[in-house]
């Protein structure tokens, strides 16, 4: 039987994305992951380490994937004609950028481990490129989880405790904004917990801020769909 | 949400194929249909462009290809050529979007970078020649993406998931049923356009020389596009595939996961370990390791001047 993916790829994901070449997997993908560090870590970094899965590893200088990596942890989008002089403007703006080769485990072939250091906060995803500059992020910060990037996201860390879901899609539900598609996870039963919220449409500043003033909410980091 | 070709094939039976794809992309994506079109014929005029460009050829990054489509450009217009013009456009304009790639210029990944020389190739070519409306190449572009997205369904698309067959394969399938809709085929000679091109590559290995996306898969674009028009042109004339679109993805799928690893775009087999391929790799590898040893040195001697300048 084949495998059946659990979200439909739109027609402008397949006739696209317009980008810097050379490949889709290895330059677009990757800037992508770089971006959702970027975006996750909300400041301009100071340090960014890059751990590649061995394929990965193996090809990623010859597909440039090095400068779209780092043009995506700066801020860059895919199709930016800048993307080629990545590095040197990283190095420009400071940025202190390492890449390192290590095993991830079962994972798609071109999977990156982003460790990404700002002034004032630090972030980790892990996540690959899946082809057609199609990314799945299946970790943030240590937590399960699965994101893409394709739809504003709201990404929620709190204790773990009873009737949290229920407030923060009580508060979405207000705004009328379909609910998409929605994952959590958590390291310790009331403890450190994670929660991805998917929307169809974009989450006003006021219900952000009920978000943030609940109780137990450390930190609450909205993404605009990443370009 | 469509399922599956035959699905498609039901569906769309007596209509045209891009509404219905719009239509399913609306609903699925809530991205209404005129947004599609418009975003799809700026892609078109960047493939376009990108045609334009790369026409005149010029070095790759890696330095090993560049001049393909300058030198059949010349040949074709000092009519050195000797298949029809079609043909011809078809192949020129694969090497010219691909050589622009090679040079990390701006391009469409169609369905992938690798491989985003087909599509254009295919359809930019036979609006020409043909002339067709630009408007109908940027519904066949929604034809192309609509078949693509049916078949990221089972597969990913990538020569590192499984193999040239996901990448060169998808782009010609998706590119035989777009000529085939431009021609003013049914569904039905769309849907199989795509399933003759699909049939065609299975087994196709991704051994790109040096980790480049430079060889083969340049050339390989160029010749690609004309097989997505061959496949068009079989099933225009009635020939359907035996064997029906969704078992051919099906055995896509079980195929590219049946490859061994250094056959899906690690650079470890086929092309990219014979005897010349490896001689590439390892010239390749010296030069990047040079030119790290000179950035190195270069920030050693900039950091001096800083710690001399403050002293």
């Amino acid at each position: 039987m084949p495998i059946r993916h659990d979200r439909k790829v739109s027609i402008l994901d397949v006739m696209g994305p317009v980008m810097v070449g050379p490949s889709s997997s290895h330059t677009a993908g990757t800037a992508r992951l770089g971006r959702v560090a970027r975006e996750i870590l909300d400041e301009d970094p100071l340090e960014v380490h890059f751990h590649l899965h061995p394929p990965l590893a193996a090809t990623y200088r010859g597909h440039g994937s090095d400068f779209a990596l780092v043009g995506g942890a700066i801020g860059l989008n895919v199709d930016d004609p800048r993307i080629p002089e990545a590095i040197r403007i990283a190095e420009q703006m400071g940025v202190k950028i390492e890449f390192a080769e290590e095993d991830l485990g079962e994972v798609h072939p071109n999977t990156v481990r982003v460790e990404i250091r700002g002034p004032n906060r630090e972030a980790e995803i892990v996540g690959s490129s899946i082809g057609g500059g199609v990314i799945e992020v299946f970790k943030i910060n240590g937590f399960q989880t699965r994101f893409k990037g394709d739809s504003p996201t709201l990404l929620l860390f709190y204790r773990d405790r009873p009737r949290m879901i229920a407030e923060v899609t009580g508060i979405i539900g207000d705004e009328v904004i379909n609910i998409a598609s929605l994952y959590c996870s958590r390291k310790q039963r009331g403890k450190d917990a994670f929660m991805q919220i998917d929307v169809d449409s974009p989450i006003s500043a006021a219900a952000l801020a009920r978000i943030r003033a609940m109780a137990d909410v450390a930190e609450a980091r909205y993404l605009d769909r990443i370009p | 949400m469509i399922e599956s070709f035959q699905h498609l094939e039901e569906l769309a039976r007596d209509r045209d194929l891009a509404d219905v794809f719009l239509e399913m992309d609306e609903q699925e994506h809530a991205v209404p249909a005129d947004m599609i079109v418009e975003a799809l014929r700026k892609r078109r005029a960047v493939m376009r462009d990108c045609v334009e460009r790369g026409k005149n050829g010029g070095e790759s990054m890696g330095k090993l290809v560049g001049h393909e489509a300058r030198l059949l450009n010349e040949a074709f217009r000092s009519g050195r050529t000797f298949l029809d013009p079609l043909t011809v456009k078809a192949e020129l304009y694969a090497l010219s979007v691909m050589g622009e790639n090679a040079r990390m210029g701006v391009i469409v990944a169609a369905p992938t970078a690798g491989a985003g020389g087909i599509v254009p190739g295919m359809l930019l070519a036979l609006e020409e020649e043909r002339n067709i409306d630009p408007e109908r190449t940027v519904r066949a572009l929604v034809v192309a993406g609509g078949i693509g997205s049916i078949i990221a369904l089972s597969a990913n698309i990538s020569g590192a998931a499984g193999g040239c067959q996901n990448e060169v394969g998808v782009a010609s399938s998706m590119g035989a049923a777009g000529v085939a809709y431009m021609m003013g085929g049914t569904t039905h000679q769309s849907i199989h356009a795509a399933a003759i091109a699909l049939k065609n590559t299975l087994g196709l290995v991704c051994d790109p020389v040096g980790g480049l996306v430079e060889v083969p898969c340049v050339k390989r674009n160029a010749l690609f596009a004309v097989h997505g028009l061959t496949a068009a042109q079989l099933a225009l004339a009635g020939v359907d595939s035996v064997i029906p679109m969704d078992e051919i993805v099906e055995a896509m799928v079980r195929i590219g996961r049946s490859l061994p690893r250094g056959l899906r775009e690690t650079a470890e087999g086929g092309l990219a370990t014979t005897e010349t391929g490896t001689a590439i790799a390892l010239r390749l590898k010296e030069e990047a390791n040079r030119r790290r040893a000179e950035r190195a040195a270069e920030r050693e001697r900039a950091a001096q001047e800083r710690k001399t300048g403050t002293t």
